[in-house]
């Protein structure tokens, strides 16, 4: 069963991401912030990072080229979820394999999620 | 003297009220019911800050996500979403309470603060934080350790909360300042009003102060008696007599309107009160800006009214002389039509001015007590600006020996008093003019009658002798014969 780590601040939403994509049948792991999903990162080595752009401590594109950076993870898929930076994200196809802006359902979330994993 | 560093809240007028402006580095609570303006408050101190080069970090708490915020602040003209997550970022730090406490909190937004370069934070959710704290000790504690790493890299903060925090209370005595926003129901209407509660190093202004949300977002209105009371005004009168634009006025005055006078103009509806003002204010002229300042007829109205009298206000509009203001009567704020009333004087430099009438402020005022220091306060500085001004005000009954000028507190914060009646005469109605007061020069007691001549209202001649005019029901006088 694939893992997805979530990197979400905010609660409702993580809440709301993890219940979707257990439901799918993944197996999730959430961190509040940029550098507890590093930390996550690097101790689950994951299939999938779903993660939002502003978070305390650490940015979704900090850790999204934090993941670039590292010989062993550069290779894990990592998807932004944003209401409001989405074309920053849009702007550095070298760190993201996908941006969903939000709001966004069900369906575009499983489909570009089952699109990305191997 | 030790001059402070100020940050532009960037709300009109807020600054006056704080004394200047946030203090910069320093910390403050803003507290209100929900649907006070808290939110929109702090984020339009904060984009104001962005706007300035400043970086912001907007902490949360609360339940509401981040993009329903957005979504609602999107009305709003201030805000701009392309500086999110680049001059300002809105983090929630919900989870890191939840899960490790308010120390874990502070560790984090000190970390924020210097990671991002914030010159000034917003803590949405105080309220939250109380509710975690096991006593209020630990409260204490927080908020002096946030603001005190906060003040140490220059960050100004502000601290939301719903709930109203009593004034004895550890976070009151730790901030350097309180601003308490209303929302609430006077009669049928809501009106909103700010208290600045506690201001440290700061003269700010006391007392309640109106306020408006509009798209451009917070608007304040100080109370007009608070801001002006504390500038000291030139008020030499002015020794020009200035002419009032009707016929055989100006020699019943004593040769014009004293320069930088108020005159109010009273009687009761028809008797001539806007056509006297409509001649004062054809007048204008470069040299002399004049403004309509109205309640009761909309421009179009107004200058079919003019046209009709014969009077020529196109001209002077088109030259950009004269210029109309109205103000519907409906619900308007008093400090509002104040503000406006100074603004539109100061912007044009307005020499000559008509308020018609006086009762619109009056209908305005959510508490009419203070409408004697409002009107003192409003006339004082019309007088400094060197502005010449005739106000109207309405009389109830037509005819009747009772003539109920505003409260005696108000009249005699005016200089002039000039009275129009109707005059029932041998079945006739007479319109008749009286001055009663001028300041500082003698005039011509003696009641005359009006008329409308081939351009506007005109004084006519010296009423006939007549006993009762003053009640609107004259007799004549039969001149005894010689036997």
């Amino acid at each position: 069963m694939p893992l997805i780590v979530i990197a979400e601040d905010e609660f409702l939403i993580a809440d709301v991401l993890v219940i979707m994509l257990e439901d799918a049948g993944y197996e999730v792991a959430a961190a509040s912030h940029g550098k507890a999903a590093l930390t996550l990162v690097r101790e689950k080595r994951p299939s999938l990072v779903i993660t939002d752009f502003m978070m305390p401590l650490m940015t979704g594109l900090e850790l999204a080229q934090a993941m670039r950076a590292d010989g062993e993870l550069a290779h894990i898929p990592v998807m932004l979820v944003s209401g409001a930076q989405g074309s920053i994200g849009r702007a550095h196809p070298d760190v993201f394999d996908a941006v969903l802006d939000k709001p966004y359902n069900e369906k575009q979330l499983l489909e570009t999620v089952s699109r990305l994993l191997p | 003297m030790h001059k402070l560093s100020r940050l532009p809240t960037g709300i009109p007028r807020l600054d006056i009220i704080l004394g200047g402006g946030l203090v910069e580095g320093a910390s403050y609570i803003v507290q209100g019911q929900p649907g006070a303006g808290k939110t929109i408050l702090s984020n339009q101190v904060a984009f104001a800050n962005v706007g300035r080069g400043g970086k912001v970090l907007y902490v949360t708490l609360l339940a509401e996500t981040h993009d329903r915020l957005f979504q609602a602040l999107g009305t709003l003209d201030f805000f701009d979403r392309a500086q999110l997550g680049v001059s300002i970022s809105y983090v929630s730090v919900f989870q890191t309470l939840r899960d490790d406490g308010l120390s874990a909190v502070v560790s984090l937004i000190r970390q924020e603060i210097a990671r991002q370069g914030a010159t000034l934070l917003v803590f949405d959710g105080l309220l939250n934080a109380s509710d975690r704290a096991d006593t209020n000790l630990d409260v204490k504690t927080f908020v002096a350790e946030v603001q005190s790493q906060a003040a140490f890299a220059g960050c100004t903060v502000l601290f939301l909360t719903s709930t109203r925090i009593a004034e004895d209370s550890p976070e009151h005595t730790m901030v350097d300042g309180v601003i308490e926003l209303h929302n609430e129901l006077v009669g049928v209407r809501t009106v909103r009003r700010l208290q600045v509660k506690k201001s440290r190093g700061s003269a700010g202004l006391g007392g309640y102060h109106q306020f408006e949300i509009t798209s451009a977002g917070l608007v304040a209105y100080p109370r007009l008696e608070a801001i002006l009371s504390t500038e000291a005004a030139d008020n030499e009168p002015g020794g020009r007599q200035i002419a009032s634009g009707t016929a055989g006025f100006d020699a019943m005055l004593g040769g014009g309107l004293p320069e930088s006078s108020v005159t109010l103009v009273f009687g009761p509806s028809g008797c001539g009160k806007t056509s006297l003002g409509l001649n004062f204010l054809s007048q204008a002229s470069a040299a002399e800006p004049a403004l309509h300042f109205g309640f009761y007829e909309t421009p179009p109205r107004l200058l079919k009214k003019a046209r009709a009298l014969g009077v020529d206000l196109e001209t002077p509009i088109k030259s950009g002389a004269l210029e109309l203001i109205y103000n519907p009567m409906t619900e308007n704020l008093l400090d509002k039509l104040g503000h406006r009333l100074l603004d539109a004087i100061r912007s044009r430099g307005v020499k000559r001015l008509l308020i018609d009438g006086l009762g619109g402020f009056e209908r305005a005022a959510v508490h009419p007590s203070r409408l004697v220091e409002f009107f003192a306060a409003l006339t004082n500085e019309i007088r400094v600006l060197g502005v010449t001004t005739l106000a109207t005000w309405e009389l109830r009954d037509l005819f009747g020996p009772t003539v109920t000028a505003p409260g005696s507190e108000i009249s005699s914060l005016l200089d002039n008093l000039v009275m129009l009646r109707h005059v029932e005469l041998e079945s006739r109605y007479k319109r008749t003019i009286s001055v009663l007061k001028v300041r500082d020069s003698g005039y011509e007691p003696v009641i005359h009658e009006l008329g409308f001549g081939s351009r506007g209202l005109a004084v006519v001649s010296a009423l006939e002798p007549v006993t009762g005019a003053t009640t609107g029901v004259a007799t004549a006088i039969v001149p005894e014969t010689d036997a």
